[in-house]
């Protein structure tokens, strides 16, 4: 890799240890993938936390704070595992308080904002088109890529850390305009997309994330003023079941204005693969993986539920109440809380017996602590919290629209598809 | 005793007795962190620990959380001594690199062609040179 003299300095241990072990890091990194350079990002957002960090993680940043080791770049973080605000009255166990505490501060001696969200588009994190950026936590990294037109990688913590740390980047992959053409057709001209709504688009995610891979997609046939929600449930479940890092959108993607523009010039024979009903329906029948009717808990908030999310429940919940034996939780950032307190929402939930709880998202960082408090059984409007709830942590789902689920919040039982 | 050429992808020497896959490995959920056995279903090296070995397997895969995983596994005493990959990438380098762990990959030759589980192989990740001594 070619460095410039400050950069060089910097490997040297110049600016510090924190910056030399943050080099090292991008270094190594650059070599897997033959980087010619290294590139300024402006803009980070890491993603572990407690259960994926696990106490060497803590120690290992709080190591890595150690001599005022700071992030020279703007740097959110994804939720954690409780709202502090709730922590008595949801019996949060002392021993996560303390290790959420430990994360807490060491982010603080780092200089990374702790906003506990994976919005963080929505609440100040927002790259520009074009932008090279380090985003860890895979849903939001390719709608960054893909609605946005920022660049990143899927870079995990340590070299989002790096980076951010540094400033810079190893140039590869993503972060080139010539490899973010596509390179798979995806044909959804098949499907009645009109009346879908987002768990549709969610279903479908789960389906077509399988066959597409790690490829760069191209949807075609996807109607242009397609709603932000079912953007998102599109692009947030094909990263469960797929690795990708980018999808154009043909008409919505900025850098896929149209088919040619998102295969780009001198490409070769590429492949088509279509949609049916069939595969949305069978989808359903995957992401579920409940037995029993009853339901433990209802959760929203995978991504965290936006305001007009959090609206839409509102509207369903209005004059209902939530079952006896059924607990009910709106994850979001503690942004969107403080709107639904605002708007008097906050009140009508939780007079109904929903909880809204801020800095958590549904699908890892509570089911720690929900299963050891007995909850066996959830629903939820979304296909990545029901795979990361089953799959890490042993949860039954039940996954079907956010109308499903708020009624099975009021009967105590499961109301969706099975 | 064979001798071949590598790419480092850190420094540092480790020796000790290879265990070899063609499958490539994931640390998130793949490995088991206070043990260091591989856990996932279906794996050549399935119910074996790669604690204290030259691990020599193809590449990384799956979820970027996997350097917390490793590293997790390192300061547990589970860690590999040593690794060698066919092509590296992100992941598995980054945990190289946290844990200090001597890591090649680019070899002359195909390194799961020329080392097999039980040799002795000893990797120096300064000069670029991996010594494989058969059982």
């Amino acid at each position: 890799m070619e460095l410039t003299a400050e950069q060089k300095g910097m490997v040297a241990g110049e600016q510090g240890e924190g910056v030399r072990r943050a080099m090292e890091i991008l270094m190594a990194y650059g070599q897997c993938y033959d980087a010619k350079r290294l590139i300024p990002v402006t803009s980070v957002h890491m993603a572990g936390n407690f259960p994926v960090l696990l106490d060497e993680g803590i120690e290992w940043l709080e190591d890595l704070a150690q001599g005022g080791t700071r992030v020279r770049v703007f740097t959110t973080k994804n939720p954690e595992m409780y709202d502090p605000l709730q922590a008595d009255e949801m019996n949060i166990p002392v021993r996560l308080r303390q290790r959420q505490g430990r994360i807490h501060e060491v982010l603080k001696k780092l200089g990374i904002v702790p906003t506990y969200t994976c919005h963080h588009y929505l609440v100040g994190n927002v790259p520009r088109f074009g932008d090279h950026i380090a985003w860890a936590s895979s849903g939001s990294q390719v709608f960054a890529n893909s609605v946005i037109g920022a660049r990143s990688n899927r870079d995990g913590d340590h070299v989002a850390l790096a980076a951010a740390i540094a400033g810079v980047i190893p140039e590869w992959g993503l972060h080139i305009k010539e490899n973010r053409k596509a390179d798979l057709i995806v044909d959804v001209g098949g499907l009645p997309l009109n009346d879908y709504g987002p768990e549709d688009f969610k279903a479908l995610g789960w389906s077509l994330g399988k066959k597409i891979g790690a490829c760069i997609p191209a949807f075609i046939n996807l109607p242009s003023d397609l709603h932000i929600e079912k953007i998102k449930g599109l692009l947030y479940t094909l990263t469960v079941t797929g690795a990708m890092g980018m999808v154009h959108m043909v008409g919505i993607t900025p850098e896929a204005q149209d088919l040619e523009a998102a295969l780009g010039k001198d490409h070769g024979e590429i492949p088509v693969l279509s949609a049916s009903p069939e595969d949305v329906d069978k989808a359903y029948g995957e992401i579920s993986s409940g037995t029993s009717d009853k339901i433990d808990l209802v959760i929203f908030g995978c991504p965290q539920c936006s305001i007009q999310e959090v609206q839409e429940i509102a509207g369903l919940m209005e004059g209902k109440r939530v079952h006896a034996e059924t607990r009910f939780w709106i994850c979001t950032s503690a942004w969107v809380k403080l709107l639904c307190e605002r708007m008097g929402i906050l009140k009508t939930l939780t007079d109904s017996g929903v909880r809204v709880v801020s800095d958590v998202g549904a699908a890892d960082g509570p089911h720690l602590y929900l299963k050891e408090q007995g909850v066996r059984v959830i629903a939820v409007n979304s296909a990545r919290a029901s795979y990361y709830a089953h799959n890490l942590f042993g949860m039954e789902t039940w996954f079907g629209s956010t109308k499903d689920c708020v009624l099975s919040a009021i009967s105590g039982k499961w109301e969706g598809r099975k | 005793m064979i001798r071949l050429k590598a790419r480092p992808v850190t420094c540092g020497i480790a020796e000790g007795e290879a265990l070899v896959t063609r499958m490539a490995i994931s640390f998130t959920g793949g490995m088991d962190p206070d043990t260091g056995i591989i856990r996932e279903p279906g794996h050549e090296l399935f119910g074996q620990s790669v604690a204290g070995k030259i691990l020599v397997f193809p590449t990384g895969k799956g979820s970027t959380t996997g350097s917390w995983q490793y590293y997790a596994a390192f300061k547990r005493g589970v860690a590999p001594k040593g690794i060698i990959n066919e092509k590296a990438e992100g992941v598995v380098a980054v945990s190289a690199i946290i844990t200090g762990t001597p890591m090649v990959h680019q070899l002359e030759e195909n390194p799961m062609d020329c080392i097999e589980t039980g040799d002795f192989v000893r990797i120096d990740a300064d000069k670029g040179v991996v010594e494989i001594i058969k059982k």
